[in-house]
């Protein structure tokens, strides 16, 4: 169990900065930062730039993500900003549009 | 509410500078700064922090929270709760934590609004603190307390709203009628300076 969860039917509109792992599940607004794993659950929607560890992505991500791990981009997500990571996956089905950056 | 089962939790190390809404329910482990409203329950536990008002159908309270809880149903303030504000609730139980404010239990819909917060405002501001000094003899658990220790500190304010309100039964006729007619049977009575006529003060200060 994450330590944070966001449930379907919230709504936070502001910002969020967390120790530990954040799901996703409803909605934000704004901005999400955490220093451990953000997992984007299918029908969550992210209005936000998102500042992480591994981010794992199922639902909406409008805006730049920084990951300072990986980046997995899961069947039915959808991405629209750019992505800074070390390692980048993007399943089939998975919806991206934006620049990637890697440390290549 | 098809999202029900859906429940949200604010972690220890997370700080949310925002507002938080929707249905469902909200635990409060980490700290938040931004208004809470809610379909759902909002429970601000042990280490939580809340730093402004909270509105939900249920509230429970073991943290912190400095700002105005109410609630639809009830708020329950447990053992090392903190409140800095008022609480607003059908049902109050305060079963222990520390409370600074002002406290309306009932539905508040049986006396003018008005009259309650500017009459029984200051008496109620002491009904609540009664209500927080014995609070350790109702160390009974709060589901049992459905409002047993809110009784406790619930009277005082409807007895005194009920004053208030029928003090005032006959003036809202009066008024609707001549504006300022009650105001001048009830009020102080008039200031007793001998009052002077225009130039009357500079014809005193020549003289002298």
């Amino acid at each position: 169990m994450a330590s944070t969860v966001i449930g379907a039917g919230i709504t936070i509109e502001g910002e969020v900065t967390a120790d530990d792992d954040v799901v996703v599940q409803g909605t934000i607004r704004g901005k999400l930062t955490s220093r451990d794993a953000v997992t984007v659950e299918s029908g969550a929607v992210v209005e936000a730039d998102v500042a992480s560890g591994p981010l794992s992505v199922a639902g909406s991500i409008t805006g730049n993500i920084t990951s300072s791990d990986r980046v997995d981009l899961q069947t039915g997500a959808k991405v629209v900003g750019n992505v800074k990571a070390t390692r980048i996956t993007i399943a089939d089905g998975a919806q991206f549009k934006g620049n990637v950056d890697m440390d290549v | 509410m098809a999202t029900r089962d859906a429940s949200t939790v604010i972690g220890r190390g997370t700080h949310v500078r925002g507002r938080i809404a929707g249905d469902g329910d909200v635990e409060i482990h980490g700290r938040v700064d931004g208004e809470v409203t809610l379909e759902g329950d909002v429970s601000v536990e042990q280490g939580g922090l809340v730093a402004s008002n909270v509105s939900a159908r249920r509230i429970v309270v073991r943290g912190a929270v400095k700002g105005d809880l109410v609630a639809s149903e009830s708020i329950v303030l447990e053992e090392g709760a903190r409140v800095v504000g008022d609480l607003r609730a059908p049902r109050i139980a305060i079963a222990g934590g520390l409370v600074r404010g002002y406290v309306q239990s009932g539905d508040g819909q049986s006396a003018p609004r008005a009259a309650a917060k500017s009459v029984a405002r200051p008496v109620a501001t002491k009904a609540a603190v009664v209500a927080a000094a014995p609070a350790p003899s109702a160390a009974r658990p709060a589901q049992a307390s459905n409002g047993s220790p809110a009784k406790k500190a619930a009277p005082p304010a409807p007895q005194q709203v009920a004053h208030a309100s029928r003090d005032r039964g006959n003036a809202p006729r009066a008024i609707s009628l001549a504006g300022g007619g009650p105001a001048a049977k009830h009020g102080p009575p008039s200031p007793v300076v001998p009052s002077l006529k225009k130039g009357a003060k500079g014809a005193l200060k020549k003289k002298a």
